[in-house]
């Protein structure tokens, strides 16, 4: 596997699952606006707090309207990290490794890309979008789909796993700082209880955890439960401990890789011994906790660049 | 309603279906019989289907416009082009024997220079080869092969005759294309492959796989094949991403690569560097080593050239090779065949005027508006005159260059290209278009594709076929009759009264 092409790999299953991502986070902020009284103002804007974008949408635009917000994370070019643009960005780099991968995820990746690309502008008013999202998500499942059922589980294939895991566990840390702060920050005595319990569930939602939160958990949801579900759970796949725990059985099939496994065995241990009942009862704890997870995820990637990216003279 | 053949205007041309207006030619019978039975709206529906085809599995080939590269689907023609096997064969003969004598033509010149001594091949075209490389003298490649991987150009004029036009022998494209359009007729028209008996295409990448593996300097092993691109903004990109995948070979850039101090080349992996055996490369030779060829270059691999007349790698095709593809040079290639090989050409060239010669010159310059003017060493169809349909204008200024650089230009006359029924917007009209096949040489055996990548120029009248300048392409089918005919009666009877029926409602059109 040449280096170039590993590194390709991984950043290509990375856009996939941004663009998976976002198009549920979008859609589930929808829901959740129907749900919730205007004088709550949690808007729009925390979308663009999630994916890390603030300095960029602020100099594109004036107001984090939901127009926007949802035209900046759908189909703006302008943002490298819109469904459109991930997908694009996707697209490109699986043109220069086609030949790694089923013939038929290319077709696949082109069905979803120029599905975005021709529906995209004429899908951003409430009502067609939720079937233009379900459409785009359903496009990037059907890619991991011929994925995982037509690709040898070879070098390539690991790198693609690593790829949309560090995503996976990226995304649900971002969702979880965002969502926690906001929902934390509730003033004391605003009786807004039946609707805290509302965005813990849209928390769930956006990473299609709710179902199986509630098949697995049996308990009402709460702050510090769906916390422990999105950060702990080692059965669900969107969870960080998962995603971890993925990446980690990979390494036996990578070559020299001991730089990896500590980065890995750092961040798992932080996310297992994190006591999340504490924690989120104790002022500011909880986003350290996240900002510690992020770091360790950004030393991960650093360990794979070194170890693989740049290798091999 | 069907499409009424009997309006399809060939009359006067050369048509690839038709051998007067509707009457089709033997190897067409079958087609026709069942394209008959359909409806312009049918057809439309197919040509819908086709290009959805192409935009999912993503055929596309690359346009620099306006400083920006843009991908554009790849422009395909439904309607096949039918050549007969008995056809093909003398076709193929005529191929192989050209390439054999073109490979020793260029072993030659970098070699004793037999031909040039014998004053076959005057010394001055050589002298003045800007695809000559002096770091190739002397080099001796494996079988003595050079060009592994040529693109013939065949065109058929007016009378029928079939030619060669040019010989790509540098890094011809377009073979991806071949095997895809037939993918495509499989995909969204398989019915029409039980009209005829088509012989298969798929088989090029495993010959082109044997091709390259034989090339290895450590044979015994499986060696390590990789296909070098230039990247992904190469407008045969497309092409190259495709062959690796069909070879499932590595497909590499320059800076995949580097050659280390024991002259071998490796490329860069997440085990650590890995030995490379051999080098399909799409790269034109003055990129593939900043250091014996262009210093600026940086798509390439320093140190290539060395490994390579070291022995350490196998390059196909072997620099140097594009010295055969000039096209003062092609006009030698009859003389060569008989020279090195002691045979009439089978294939004949196109008469060819070179501008070197004072008699030729003169008749060249005499004769513009009849002629097509040509220089030696553009591709893709850039920088030629077409007289009869050039402006005045356009005639002076090649009047100067033909004057200024007489060894660079060469002048063929107006070919009337054959045509083939193509759909356009308003039906199905008549298209001109030519033929590349590809051969691969291996030394003890030469393949040839089954017939080839057929390109049509899609605009009406027009006789530029190159898809950079709108032309499109067809499926290409050499059909076999003979295993027609012993097709068991059942389903023979079955498709003759078919045909029989299609034909009775093609009459009623008429009255």
């Amino acid at each position: 596997m040449l280096s170039r092409v590993a590194e390709n790999l991984y950043w290509f299953g990375r856009y996939l699952q941004r663009a998976e991502n976002t198009a549920r986070l979008i859609n589930v902020n929808a829901n959740l606006m129907l749900d919730l009284p205007r004088r709550m103002t949690l808007g729009w804007g925390t979308l663009i707090e999630i994916v890390g974008s603030t300095p960029r949408f602020q100099s594109l635009y004036e107001q984090a309207t939901e127009e926007n917000v949802v035209r900046y994370l759908m189909t703006d070019e302008r943002n490298p990290a819109s469904i459109r643009s991930s997908l694009h960005t996707a697209r490109e780099i699986l043109r220069t490794v086609r030949d790694t991968m089923p013939r038929e995820t290319w077709e696949r990746v082109n069905d979803v890309y120029f599905y975005v690309l021709e529906r995209g502008d004429t899908s951003l008013a409430r009502a067609p979008r939720q079937a233009f999202l379900q459409q785009a998500v359903s496009g990037t499942l059907l890619v991991y789909g011929v994925l995982t059922s037509n690709m040898s589980r070879d070098v390539g294939f690991q790198f693609l796993r690593i790829g949309t895991n560090i995503e996976q566990a990226d995304m649900t840390t971002r969702i979880l700082d965002v969502r926690t702060y906001s929902l934390l920050g509730v003033q004391p005595g605003a009786d807004l209880s039946p609707f805290e319990s509302i965005q813990w569930m849209s928390v769930l939602r956006s990473l299609t955890a709710y179902q199986m939160y509630r098949r697995h958990v049996r308990m009402r949801v709460n702050g510090p439960g769906v916390l422990r579900f999105l950060l702990q759970n080692r059965e669900f796949p969107r969870s960080v401990m998962f995603c971890l725990t993925t990446i980690a059985s990979t390494l036996p099939a990578l070559p020299g890789n001991r730089k990896i496994e500590r980065a890995i065995e750092r961040t798992r241990a932080l996310v297992r011994d994190a006591n999340l009942d504490v924690q989120f009862t104790a002022e500011g704890q909880l986003p350290q906790l996240m900002d510690e997870i992020q770091i360790g995820l950004g030393e991960l990637h650093n360990a794979l660049a070194e170890t693989y990216f740049s290798s091999g003279t | 309603m069907a499409f009424d053949w009997s309006q399809y205007r060939c009359a006067g041309l050369h048509d690839e279906m038709f051998s007067a207006p509707d009457v089709p030619r033997p190897s067409a019978r079958a087609l026709l019989a069942y394209l008959r039975s359909m409806s312009p709206k049918e057809l439309a529906d197919r040509r819908l289907a086709a290009d959805l085809a192409i935009k999912v599995m993503g055929i596309t080939f690359t346009v620099y416009s306006e400083g920006k590269n843009v991908d554009r689907a790849w422009p395909f023609d439904l309607l096949p082009r039918v050549i007969s096997k008995t056809e093909w064969e003398r076709t193929e003969r005529g191929l192989k024997q050209r390439v054999n004598a073109l490979n020793q033509f260029i072993q030659d010149l970098y070699g004793d220079q037999k031909i040039i001594k014998d004053k076959i091949v005057p010394a001055e075209v050589l002298a003045d080869s800007v695809n000559f490389r002096p770091q190739c003298v002397g080099v001796k490649p494996k079988f003595g092969v050079w060009a592994h991987i040529c693109g013939s150009d065949l065109v058929r004029d007016g009378d029928g005759t079939l030619y060669v036009l040019e010989d790509n022998l540098r890094v011809p494209s377009g073979v991806s294309y071949m095997l895809e359009n037939r993918a495509v007729t499989k995909r969204v028209w398989p019915e029409i492959f039980e009209t005829t008996t088509i012989l298969p295409v798929d088989d090029y990448p495993a010959q082109l796989y044997d091709t390259l593996a034989a090339l290895s300097p450590r044979p015994g092993d499986t060696p390590n094949v990789v296909l070098l691109t230039p990247g992904i903004y190469n407008s045969a990109y497309f092409e190259h991403a495709y062959l690796a995948q069909q070879m499932g070979i590595e497909l590499v850039e320059g800076s995949d690569l580097f050659v280390d101090s024991d002259d071998c080349v490796y490329m860069r992996t997440i085990y650590g560097p890995k030995r490379v055996d051999v080098i399909y490369r799409r790269i034109d030779d003055l990129f593939i080593d900043p250091e014996a060829f262009r210093p600026d270059s940086i798509l390439g691999c320093k140190g290539l050239m060395r490994a390579w007349i070291k022995g350490k790698v196998g390059l196909a095709n072997a620099p140097g090779a594009g010295v055969a593809d000039d096209k003062v040079i092609y006009a030698f290639v009859p003389q060569m065949i008989k020279y090195y090989l002691g045979e009439d050409a089978i294939l004949p060239n196109v008469p060819s005027y070179l501008c070197m010669d004072e008699k030729q010159r003169k008749y060249v310059l005499a004769n513009l508006d009849k002629l097509v003017v040509k220089p030696a060493n553009e591709s893709g169809g850039y920088g030629m005159l077409i007289g009869p349909r050039a402006s005045a204008e356009e005639r002076a200024k090649f009047r100067e260059l033909i004057k200024q650089n007489p060894r660079n230009y060469m002048a063929q006359p107006t070919l009337s290209l054959s045509t083939g029924p193509t759909i356009t917007d308003d039906g199905i009209e008549p298209r001109h278009l030519d033929l590349r096949p590809f051969i691969l040489s291996r030394g003890e055996s030469t393949y040839v594709t089954t017939g080839g990548l057929t390109r049509v120029a899609l605009v009406k009248g027009s006789l530029v076929v190159n898809s950079s300048q709108g032309g499109g392409s067809k499926d290409t089918w050499v059909v076999d009759l003979d295993e027609d005919a012993e097709l068991p009666a059942a389903s023979k009877s079955q498709s003759q009264s078919q045909a029989q029926s299609a034909a009775q409602l093609g009459d009623k059109g008429v009255g």
